[in-house]
């Protein structure tokens, strides 16, 4: 039985089969190298870009919204506002990145096999890995599980629209043969995951 | 007429209006999530963190804090840290 549970010593563990842990480090590393993605910058004649040297006080040098929809979902905009918002976003978009791929991050090393010849590609030789949660790591693993979600949402057009039934009940009477059924598969699937470690907490 | 004393009152409370930090519906977050954030971040009970969960879930928003404009500002951060869809605006924007 896959999800979260405390062990007799208090421990949250967390045992997946190995298929639904290449699933889970796959969308981390997606999620990490979105949030890694920077739009471009001016640059300067030594090399490094403006960007560089704001990032390293923690400042952007690009205050608009993101343009790809998954990342206009993980990084929304603080006010209505557009200057407004483009101030918050000047200050803080960067830490706002750089938490979400912490989380991401802890997922993954989590369940990466500790072999170092591992990669993405080779099968992981276990049918069931069953892995402790390091205590405090709790919250990371619940927002890094939400943004997975969040993404995915975009993806199947689940968007901010009050009445979601009607899409739900598409992707339930979709045939299993389109793709899009199977990622509605792994989003009800990380949500399932996501209440079975708050019922712990 | 207009004093210039009862302009300067006007615009002092304008200053003192506080903002506020909305929390927006969200079909993906998962309700309990909801909660668990709310208590988390503000302390709030059980009870309360739950109607504030049902007031946004049922009539789309709802204010989870109100404060400085800089308050605001850190709560709005923090709910976008957990994937919350949150806004900060004064009171009487509202």
């Amino acid at each position: 039985m896959s999800g979260f549970l405390r062990s007799g010593d208090e421990k949250i563990g967390i045992t997946l089969s190995s298929q639904e842990a290449h699933v889970l480090i796959n969308l981390t590393e997606q999620i990490i190298e979105l949030l890694g993605e920077e739009d471009g910058g001016s640059h300067l004649s030594d090399g490094h870009t403006v960007d560089d040297l704001m990032r390293m006080v923690g400042i952007s040098t690009n205050d608009a919204p993101p343009i790809d929809p998954v990342l206009l979902r993980l990084l929304p905009s603080a006010y209505k506002n557009a200057e407004q918002s483009a101030e918050f976003r000047r200050y803080t978009e960067h830490g706002l990145r750089e938490k979400k791929r912490a989380n991401a991050m802890t997922i993954r090393e989590a369940l990466i096999p500790q072999d170092e010849d591992w990669d993405n590609d080779s099968p992981l030789d276990v049918a069931h890995i069953t892995t402790v949660i390091e205590a405090g790591d709790e919250l990371s693993w619940l927002a890094g599980m939400n943004d997975i979600r969040l993404a995915l949402a975009v993806r199947l057009d689940i968007g901010v629209e009050k009445d979601t039934k009607p899409q739900h009940e598409k992707y339930e009477l979709m045939v299993e043969s389109d793709p899009m059924k199977a990622v509605y598969a792994v989003y009800a699937w990380i949500g399932w995951l996501q209440e079975s470690l708050l019922k712990l907490l | 007429m207009e004093t210039l004393t009862e302009t300067k009152v006007k615009s002092d409370l304008r200053a003192d209006r506080p903002w506020v930090c909305v929390v927006w519906d969200d079909p993906v977050n998962l309700m309990s999530y909801v909660t668990h954030v709310f208590i988390l971040l503000f302390g709030f009970s059980k009870e309360k963190a739950t109607e504030l969960m049902m007031k946004v879930h049922v009539e789309g928003k709802a204010i989870v804090n109100s404060g400085t404009r800089e308050e605001m500002e850190l709560d709005v951060q923090r709910l976008h840290e957990y994937g919350l869809w949150a806004t900060l605006q004064r009171d009487d924007e509202i």
